[in-house]
């Protein structure tokens, strides 16, 4: 038994939990396809909070909530809570609040990419393939003298301040005070129960702080240095995902009429463009940011609060998509966010010779 | 922990539990507002399904009788003067699948579902999801055909368009 446990990496044990967890999800409430995304739930948060005004989109949702505490209790409990932070913050923030636009272009995260592929939708294709290529972009960046400044050892209470909040988020779902908004129509009331999202949220933050399982980084570190582990977690989840969607009867391949798509490819092509490399550059995708500020990443906690105000204003400001395809806001801002991105891969490049002259 | 700690403690607590209080006392009054709005919401949706019961009441009387041109005349009519009413939409989309004109049918499903999403979405008594989904499948199965018969025809292309976008609303996901 202990061989087997020890045979089985952590990050394999983490990809298990979100595909099946994402899956079971769905049949306990959660929006079809859409079992756990990031980006969906961050702009839900956003709504209860008023930042938007769509109340079919405004529920706080404990999976989020998870994440964060979860990576907390585990980095606290193993000895692995570091506050550093104090690495380009305003980049981050930025560059968060684009990530997220460029998910809603496509309607989804990059987990919610793999399960929309793994429910047979093949409107994810391009979004795997936008992703790949945006990483891939990174990587030369990278291979090149990509790097952001580097963090600092920062005081401890610092590190306290993101899942401080999401402690306070959760008093309000359950409180439910008036001022925190819950849609009972449409995406919001599709919900699975509190005490099973968050269960599961938490479950699947501790293995992830553990494992630094990250959909961006295990195609980085595959393209990068040919390093498989936490890519073995990705095709774990995306299997585990596949398999229980064809037990639970969700799994319908092909392109057309599937659940909260569209089929402007190039769009969906460039925005999870967009999602790879922003997510290069700040070093993990949204799911990682949040286990990250958990574990008293200050610069995640950052790039948080940039994915909170994207969630809001994807909203407010119109830039996404529908099933009728990316609005033309939605368009112009991923052009505007590529444009950021490779902006900030150019100028953070450490040159040969640059100290010298 | 010396004293400017132990004060720092105290104003801490005290300014919790104000705030707390605070919070408390004004979500006691926000309830009793509620309760009285949600009855007079109540109120008010009751009247409004009386209003749109007569706005429709002319051409209901044609379709009953069977006069169906002079009844979709009548409701194109009443669109006209109330375009912000989407179930006038419903209504036409059903009129004109039953005449077999599937594809101005989709349009109007779309229009309606665009205007109130609650028709696609099982958790409200608007759900029709069912009737729509029915209409979806006739759409698919006779526009996928006349694709492949006419692959350049831009209004069959359009029509395909709105039938799989109500596919996907109906499939649900997070819009």
């Amino acid at each position: 038994m202990k061989t087997l446990v020890k045979a089985i990496d952590m990050s394999i044990l983490a990809g298990a939990f979100l595909g099946f967890g994402a899956v079971f999800l769905t049949y306990l409430g959660n929006p079809i396809n859409s079992g756990i995304c990031v980006s969906c739930f961050l702009e839900n948060i956003a709504g209860a909070l008023q930042l938007h005004d769509q109340l079919r989109m405004s529920y706080i949702r404990p999976e989020i909530l998870g994440f964060v505490l979860g990576a907390f209790l585990m980095a606290r409990t193993t000895g692995r809570f570091r506050v550093r932070g104090g690495s380009s913050p305003l980049i981050r923030f930025m560059t968060g609040f684009f990530i997220i636009v460029g998910c809603a272009v496509f309607i989804g995260c990059p987990i919610k990419m793999f399960l929309r592929l793994a429910a047979g939708d093949l409107t994810a294709v391009a979004a795997v393939l936008g992703l790949v290529f945006g990483i891939w972009v990174g990587v030369k960046y990278i291979k090149k003298g990509l790097a952001l400044e580097p963090p600092k050892i920062m005081p401890t209470a610092q590190g306290y301040v993101v899942p401080a909040l999401a402690i306070v988020l959760l008093l309000l779902l359950f409180l439910a005070p008036s001022f925190i908004k819950t849609g009972d129509t449409g995406p919001a009331a599709a919900r699975a129960p509190i005490p099973i999202a968050l269960g599961i949220g938490l479950v699947i933050g501790a293995f992830s702080q553990r494992s630094g399982l990250c959909i961006t980084g295990g195609i980085r570190n595959f393209i990068l240095a040919r390093e498989t582990t936490l890519l073995k977690g990705i095709i774990t989840a995306f299997v585990g995902a596949l398999i229980l969607t064809s037990m639970l009867g969700q799994f319908k391949l092909g392109f057309n009429g599937q659940p909260g798509s569209h089929l402007s490819h190039g769009w969906t092509f460039l925005a999870m463009t967009l999602v790879g490399l922003g997510s290069v550059l700040i070093d993990g995708c949204p799911f990682r940011q949040l286990v990250k500020a958990g574990q008293g990443d200050i610069d995640a906690g950052i790039a948080t609060l940039g994915m909170l105000t994207g969630g809001a204003l994807v909203y407010t400001w119109a830039l996404r998509s529908t099933s009728a395809g990316p609005t033309l806001q939605g368009q112009v801002t991923v052009l505007i966010g590529l444009a950021f991105t490779v902006s900030v891969a150019a100028a953070f490049r450490k040159r040969r010779g640059a100290a010298r002259a | 922990m010396d004293w400017l700690d132990k004060l720092s403690i105290v104003v801490i607590a005290g300014l919790t539990l104000a705030t707390m209080g605070m919070v408390t006392n004004q979500e006691i009054n926000y309830r009793h507002l509620a309760n009285a709005q949600a009855e007079a919401s109540g109120l008010q949706q009751t009247s409004q399904l009386e209003i749109d019961k007569n706005i429709f009441q002319p051409f209901d009387e044609l379709d009953r009788q069977g006069r169906i041109d002079q009844a979709r005349i009548k409701l194109e009519e009443i669109i006209k003067q109330n375009p912000d009413k989407s179930s006038g939409y419903i209504l036409m989309a059903r009129l004109q699948v039953k005449q077999g004109n599937v594809g101005d049918g989709v349009l109007n499903y779309r229009r309606a579902v665009d205007m109130q999403p609650d028709y696609v979405d099982k958790k409200t008594p608007s759900f029709i999801g069912r009737e729509i989904a029915d209409v979806v499948q006739k759409g698919v199965t006779k526009y996928s055909r006349e694709k492949q018969l006419r692959p350049n025809d831009q209004q069959v292309a359009q029509v395909l368009h709105d039938v799989y976008y109500l596919q996907s609303r109906i499939g649900g996901g997070c819009e």
